[in-house]
């Protein structure tokens, strides 16, 4: 007897994941690199005005 | 953090690099993997699971090579005390946790089918999960550190140690025997055959892209953070 | 004190995932060293009957026999000397499990040198190779698996 499992449900679960996570990481990444330094640009111009 | 060194060459160097080298990632590791997933023929025994080969190993090896980068910048550091280094070692932690999750989260679909099992606790397996724990301790100790003011230097004492770690991994399948294959590709050697090999090599060229294109969006959100609770700091001093 | 709070979650934590990667570790290792056997240790040093470990080596081609039950499947496990540990499974067998492949068998010795199974994992090799090689003959698939996997000592 085998188990005669459908491979292609694990590659795609596989890809699925990789890709995802991947994706995700790129975003978030970018997307908190452009809050943290919004942020700085906003002290900067802050502290100009001497608040 | 005192006598920041002027991080001004790196940010304007990072400004266009980051982008560059996120989307040429893209464009590289989407290829690579449509590549893997419809044009090349199922292996002799393990069928069409052996496309995960395309996920699975860049991010082993980057998932390494992550901490590898935490270890070196960390020693830089320490030893000749560049505040960057830091920073490098720093950006490098996020990738590298998510990398190596992505390897063990894929290693485990596609032991499932061809080990017959989702998960043993094999040199291998074990090791790179004892990697993931490090990676989180890593990143809790050096946002602690940054947050309590304490010296980086503690979170690179730490980066440095974890770094036994990798040759452990490396050498697992040598020295445990279990279910893990030994290695296919070794110094200037390979077992995979050229149709697996080729969309492989551009797999880990993509995603290594990506790695360093995250690895510098993290150091330019940690710098910018510095900088402005930096000079929040010294606004509230100036205040008193 | 808040920060105090966070600073202690925070070295807990730490200390937690620490002691946590070496208690796997050291579990990982106790597994492998005194747990799992190659066929040629299980004949010299055989573990007690009944003593639950792990049995790596290849499927003996020739050997994978099923019984009259239909679900019972008898074989042996040779390794790399001139060994043989006869293998008695019942269940169902992993898509990969063949004769001249590698095998890793969890189960226990029985009092006539069997090693009754309750879970066989399928070990893959380090080559991979493309399944037109499999429509070859042997000869021919020997010949190009020469030429493809290069660095196996």
């Amino acid at each position: 007897m085998r188990e005669a499992l459908d491979q292609w449900l694990f590659v795609y679960g596989a890809y699925a994941l990789g890709i995802g996570a991947t994706l995700a990481m790129m975003a978030w990444s970018w997307l908190a690199m452009k809050r943290a330094e919004a942020r700085r640009e906003k002290v900067r111009s802050g502290s100009r005005v001497g608040k | 953090m005192h006598g920041f060194a002027n991080p001004k060459r790196f940010l304007a160097l990072a400004g266009w690099l980051t982008p560059l080298l996120l989307v040429s990632g893209f464009f590289v590791t989407a290829a690579a993997l449509y590549w893997g997933f419809t044009q090349v023929p199922p292996d002799r025994l393990m069928g069409e699971t052996v496309r995960i080969i395309f996920i699975h190993v860049p991010t082993a090896w980057l998932g390494m090579g992550g901490w590898t980068a935490i270890a070196i910048s960390s020693l830089v550091f320490l030893v000749w005390r560049h505040p960057l280094a830091a920073i490098a070692a720093r950006g490098a932690a996020v990738p590298g946790l998510v990398f190596t999750l992505v390897c063990l989260a894929t290693g485990s679909i596609w032991g499932r089918p061809t080990w017959g099992t989702w998960w043993v606790w094999d040199g291998r397996l074990t090791s790179m999960l004892v990697l993931a724990f490090l990676y989180i301790a890593y990143i809790a100790l050096a946002q602690a550190a940054q947050r309590e003011g304490v010296s980086a230097r503690i979170p690179a004492i730490f980066g440095l140690i974890g770094a036994i770690n990798i040759p452990i991994i490396n050498r697992s399948v040598v020295w445990w025997n279990s279910l893990h294959q030994p290695p296919s590709i070794t110094m200037g050697k390979s077992a995979i055959d050229g149709v697996f090999l080729a969309p492989l090599l551009f797999a880990v060229i993509g995603f290594s892209l990506i790695f360093g294109g995250v690895v510098l969006a993290r150091m330019r959100a940690l710098l910018a953070d510095i900088q402005a609770d930096a000079r929040l700091r010294r606004r509230a001093m100036e205040a008193d | 004190m808040k920060a105090k709070h966070q600073r202690l979650v925070l070295v807990v934590l730490a200390l937690i995932a620490l002691v946590g990667a070496g208690l796997l570790a050291a579990y990982a290792l106790r597994n492998q060293a005194s747990y799992f056997y190659l066929p040629e240790q299980m004949q010299a040093d055989p573990p007690q009957v009944g003593q639950a470990v792990r049995l790596g080596g290849m499927v003996a081609p020739g050997t994978v026999e099923m019984q009259a039950d239909g679900i019972t499947v008898t074989f042996t496990v040779t390794g790399r000397e001139d060994s043989a540990v006869p293998v008695r499974f019942a269940g169902i067998l992993p898509d990969l499990f063949q004769e001249g492949s590698g095998v890793v068998a969890e189960g226990r010795l029985a009092a006539d040198g069997t090693f009754e199974a309750d879970k066989l994992l399928a070990k893959h090799d380090e080559n991979y190779v493309p399944r037109e090689l499999q429509d070859m003959d042997e000869h021919q698939a020997a010949e190009m698996a020469r030429e493809t996997t290069i660095g196996i000592e």
